[in-house]
């Protein structure tokens, strides 16, 4: 008897860990089959081409491709420092009585829903851009910082808890050896905590590329390739948001579809190198 | 009341009148404790778990100060000054008073690294000395005959008494005068215990010796001095073969016949 229920749990567990795989393979079926369309007429200029004009039926990404890679970009080279520094204040040098309302008060802001960044970043971000760096304020700059700032506490908080793994015994011994607080930090506690900490930074990198709300706010939506980071801009996502409501005809209807399936298969490729390649190394690292 | 007897060697170490106080605790884990670390000797510390032996093993390189409000009180003498003095340099007595662990402790780095950090943490760069002094330290720590032809594999590849000996490698590298040792084989096993228990003997000769271990054969294999604690008390002192034969203090016959503890 026990027997068939051990039988029964054991099936029905195996039924929903497949419906996960086959609900990933459904939303990829579906986004490529409205893209077919798009895929025929536009074939590889839709990668390569710049000018979006859908009034002419023309349909070239690659200014959405560029927005979100360089945004991307941007928001990680001003958010990895950052994190790492929050992160080896809390882990090592702060205080017992600050370390716990400083953590928690970085996971607060990790909760905040995007769109608030998003709408924080209209209102009080673009017209300090606007005033002191220059052009309207809504920009590939602004939709950069408004993104590190948004991933900012997860990286923190989980390169915190990948430091905060090193054993004791063994920041310790780095000490015992005559090591300073500084010594012990860069030689020991982030070369062992390394694999979770460059795991996070991808986390957070697949977060940014794929993020909407935030970015829709402050980035402009043109269909453009600027190297002024201050001119406004766009991103994979930002012109989903923006314009799936106007797709009139069926070409750019599944141009907007191929564009959804090519930021699906980057986040794919990111988080996958993340889980396969660093998290790998770190339980093997363990 | 204690049994502590004079050392007739020179002195490594003097401890006088000394408390040590955890933060937050209101009674101290080390009482009123006086008594001499015989030099270019090994004096054990034994006693049951929670009786301050390796309490009192922290203090001598400081590494109770890592933690806030831990309290010292009285005097550890070495070289004619009290290194508890708040204007001790920990950095410079942790180069002087080196320590090895419960757990080996191999840096995320390769043995080479690993045996070098020390002597990189102060300031030497000329490779070929840095060079030379990790291979002598490997050889002396006797573990150069199996890493020398892997020198720059990642040290978490060897095996537990193998890292043991290279954190051993790792600290009598910076040239220390007294290495702490804290129950250095009790993740090990047998056969490592007893290579670790050799390469602790042959160490003496150059540098002075203190050894927690819960294993009382262990204290009676290597050590010249065997110190005995209970409670926080240091209740006997003596020369190990006096300690193990003819103990003076009946809580010492107690313990070590294993009525107790």
């Amino acid at each position: 008897m026990s027997a068939i229920i051990d039988k029964i749990f054991a099936y029905s567990s195996k039924f929903i860990a497949v419906s996960i795989l086959l609900l990933v393979a459904w939303i990829f079926t579906v986004l490529l089959q409205h893209s077919l369309e798009s895929m025929a007429t536009s074939g590889f200029d839709f990668v390569t081409q710049t000018k979006w004009a859908p009034n002419l039926e023309k349909f070239g990404a690659l200014p959405a491709i560029y927005g979100s890679v360089i945004s991307t970009f941007l928001a990680m080279i001003l958010a990895v420092p950052l994190a790492i520094g929050v992160a080896i204040y809390l882990s090592e040098l702060a205080p017992a009585k600050l370390k716990g309302p400083v953590g928690v008060s970085i996971e607060l802001l990790a909760a905040i829903p995007s769109v608030i960044y998003g709408m924080w970043g209209l209102f009080y971000f673009v017209p300090i851009i606007r005033d002191h760096v220059g052009g309207i304020g809504i920009s590939m700059l602004t939709a950069g910082i408004v993104l590190s700032i948004m991933i900012l506490p997860f990286m923190a908080a989980v390169t915190r808890d990948a430091m905060n793994t090193t054993p004791d015994i063994l920041k310790e011994s780095a000490y015992a050896l005559g090591g300073t607080k500084w010594d012990v930090i860069k030689d020991v506690i982030i070369p062992y905590a390394k694999a979770g900490i460059i795991g996070s930074f991808i986390l957070a990198l697949g977060r940014a590329i794929g993020e909407t709300m935030a970015v829709t706010f402050v980035m402009g939506n043109v269909h453009q390739i600027s190297t002024d980071l201050t001119a406004p801009a766009t991103s994979i996502p930002v012109t989903l948001a923006n314009e799936f409501t106007e797709a009139d005809s069926g070409l750019y209807y599944s141009s907007l579809f191929e564009l959804s399936l090519l930021l699906l298969v980057i986040s794919f490729t990111i988080i996958s190198i993340a889980k396969f390649y660093f998290l790998r190394r770190a339980r093997i690292g363990q | 009341m204690a049994t502590i007897i004079d050392v007739t060697e020179d002195k490594a170490l003097e401890v006088k009148d000394f408390e040590f106080t955890y933060a937050g605790n209101e009674k101290p884990s080390v009482n009123k404790l006086t008594m001499p670390i015989a030099k270019n000797s090994i004096t054990a510390l034994i006693g049951p778990s929670g009786c301050g032996k390796t309490t009192l093993l922290r203090c001598f390189n400081r590494i109770h100060d890592l933690y806030p409000n831990n309290k010292y009180s009285g005097e550890i003498l070495f070289k004619g000054r009290n290194i508890l003095q708040p204007k001790e340099d920990l950095i410079h007595l942790r180069t002087q008073i080196g320590m090895i662990f419960q757990k080996p402790t191999a840096f995320p780095m390769s043995i080479f690294d690993n045996v070098a950090y020390g002597l990189r943490l102060q300031g030497m760069k000329n490779k070929t000395e840095l060079q030379d002094r990790v291979e002598k330290a490997l050889k002396d720590a006797a573990i150069w005959r199996e890493v020398h032809e892997r020198l720059k594999a990642d040290a978490n590849g060897l095996s537990g008494g193998q890292q043991q000996r290279l954190c051993i490698a790792r600290a009598i590298a910076v040239e220390p005068e007294v290495l702490l040792f804290d129950e250095p084989t009790s993740a090990l096993d047998p056969i490592s215990t007893s290579g670790i228990e050799e390469l602790v003997v042959e160490l003496k000769e150059r540098v002075s010796i203190i050894i927690v271990t819960h294993n009382m054969q262990q204290a009676a294999r290597v050590s010249d001095y065997t110190g005995f604690m209970y409670l926080g008390d240091m209740i006997e002192l003596g020369r190990t073969e006096d300690i193990f034969v003819t103990p003076s203090e009946k809580l010492t016959e107690e313990y070590i016949t294993g009525k107790f503890g």
